[in-house]
């Protein structure tokens, strides 16, 4: 049985334990039309796709403490279920999901997920990329996910989020994750995450927090493996990141170390490499928020397990304007420049993005 | 001289409480409602969105919009945000967790219903609409001219 309908079935079963609770549910659809230009191009692979007209959906369907949330991507380029949980208020401060989930050692995409109304810039740094975009860290996982806040140091807050799942394979086509619309876990292997931070106070997004993960990525299929008979990559994170959210201003940053291991029968190959960025925006009158991020990284040349991704960003330093012309409406220029593993372009991108209702 | 003096102190009683009940916002449940007090911060991260639960049980917060003053009392008294951050958290909210926008109504009868309907239920009024409604409670007071 797919894990979909598992997961419908199983709100319905929990929904007596709710009982004298409405049904209640929410609805939000974020649609966004984004056209890229490349120039100064000296890479083999920059852009997969030069335009993109998407809806992001996402629904959530509570009785009680149970919750089925959801959100699907439709775009001209692809349909998925991105996230399908469901969910259990443990506690008020504590929620225990089951289904797909956006892990949450990814700041950025934990954060932001795939409505691009809801973030700034127009593209997402490098290391948070989607794996169908030419990611190189696993983003989908199909398992548990426990978040979780609690008071400490007085009226500072401790945030954590643990999570343990099916996680992506290696591909010919890049990292590709658990599919719940057409389930195969025959070769998925489980991986885990963990995710604490400490911020000031109950309603602020600043603070700073620590990151681990850890996955076995199995490979199928490669044509040309950087290791002759490569079976799996062990893949270990640990990363820090730190956010300042005032009201005119915020500031993002993180960085992930990665410790990675190549294995076949015969032989296995160990390697390391960082990966970071720093994004500020400053919010001026007129609704215009002006951005800037730069993105670099440690020693990604000579690692063997990013040879398999041609789209590896060495380098990028991104700016932009974001205006809010209207309610839930926002139009969005972006300018930047690249250096992949394999050379460099620049790109201009113009968005426009809303949510509604 | 007495008679006068009666009339006198009994208008002043009948007016007295009637003029700051009339320019009070007052946080509200229904009679059957587990709610018996609630702290100003559990106020602002039930209108937020965030989940509150009382013995179990989580609250559904009711936004009263039946009157725009109402409006700017729960953007700088309840939420102490603006009307776009405010709207921008409650979309993350959505975003982030799935979190339930508070329903929204446009009159006091239709708040009163709700609450009596609902015991989750949780909302704010005017003390002046109250009147002696024995469906509806009064948790504290929330703002006050």
């Amino acid at each position: 049985m797919r894990v979909s309908y598992l997961l419908i079935a199983g709100l319905l079963l929990c929904s007596p334990l709710a009982r004298g609770d409405p049904w209640q549910y929410e609805f939000l659809f974020m649609p966004s039309a984004q056209a890229v230009g490349t120039f100064n191009r000296t890479a083999p692979i920059t852009e997969i796709v030069p335009q993109v007209v998407q809806v992001d959906t996402l629904f959530s369907i509570q009785r009680g403490a149970f919750k089925l949330f959801g959100e699907y991507l439709l775009s001209d380029h692809e349909g998925d279920l991105e996230r399908f949980q469901l969910g259990w208020q443990a506690s008020q401060d504590t929620v225990i999901w089951i289904g797909r989930y956006h892990q949450p050692t990814s700041i950025w995409n934990h954060d932001h997920h795939h409505g691009q109304y809801l973030q700034t810039s127009i593209s997402r740094p490098f290391l948070d990329e989607w794996e169908d975009l030419g990611g190189i860290l696993p983003q989908h996982f199909t398992g548990m996910l426990i978040e979780s806040s609690h008071q400490a140091f007085g009226s500072w807050r401790l945030r954590t989020a643990i999570a343990g799942g099916l996680a992506p394979i290696l591909t010919p086509d890049g990292l590709e994750p658990f599919d719940l619309l057409h389930p195969d876990s025959k070769h998925h292997q489980v991986g885990f995450q963990a995710r604490a931070s400490l911020h000031p106070g109950e309603f602020t997004e600043t603070g700073f927090g620590l990151l681990v993960a850890t996955d076995e990525l199995p490979t199928i299929g490669l044509a040309q493996p950087p290791l002759p008979g490569l079976d799996h990559v062990d893949l270990k994170l640990f990363g820090a990141f730190g956010i300042y959210a005032a009201s005119d201003w915020s500031v993002l940053a993180t960085w992930y170390h990665a410790n990675t291991q190549l294995c076949s029968p015969i032989e296995t190959i160990n390697g390391s490499f960082g990966v970071g960025y720093v994004e500020a925006e400053r919010r001026l009158p007129h609704d215009l928020t002006p951005f800037l991020r730069w993105e670099v990284s440690d020693n990604a040349g000579n690692n063997a397990y990013l040879k398999l991704f041609p789209m590896m960003t060495r380098q990028r330093d991104v700016v932009g304007l974001r205006w809010d012309f209207m309610p839930r409406q926002a139009l969005t220029v972006q300018l930047s420049g690249t250096n992949t593993l394999e050379g460099h372009f620049s790109d201009i991108r113009i968005q426009w993005s809303a949510a509604f209702p | 001289m007495r008679r006068l003096l009666a009339i006198v102190l009994t208008l002043l009683l009948a007016a007295a409480p009637a003029r700051p009940a009339s320019h009070t916002v007052v946080l509200v449940v229904g009679a059957d409602s587990p709610v018996s007090e609630m702290d100003s911060v559990t106020v602002r991260k039930l209108f937020l969105g965030l989940p509150v639960l009382v013995n179990g049980r989580l609250l559904h917060p009711l936004r009263n919009r039946s009157d725009p003053l109402l409006d700017e009392i729960f953007f700088q008294q309840i939420v102490a945000m603006s009307q776009p951050s405010y709207d921008r958290q409650i979309l993350i909210g959505v975003n982030r967790q799935g979190w339930l926008r508070p329903t929204e109504f446009y009159s006091e009868a239709s708040v009163e219903a709700a609450l009596t309907a609902d015991p989750n239920a949780v909302s704010f009024m005017w003390q002046r609409d109250i009147g002696h409604n024995p469906g509806i409670r009064v948790i504290r007071v929330l703002w006050s001219d």
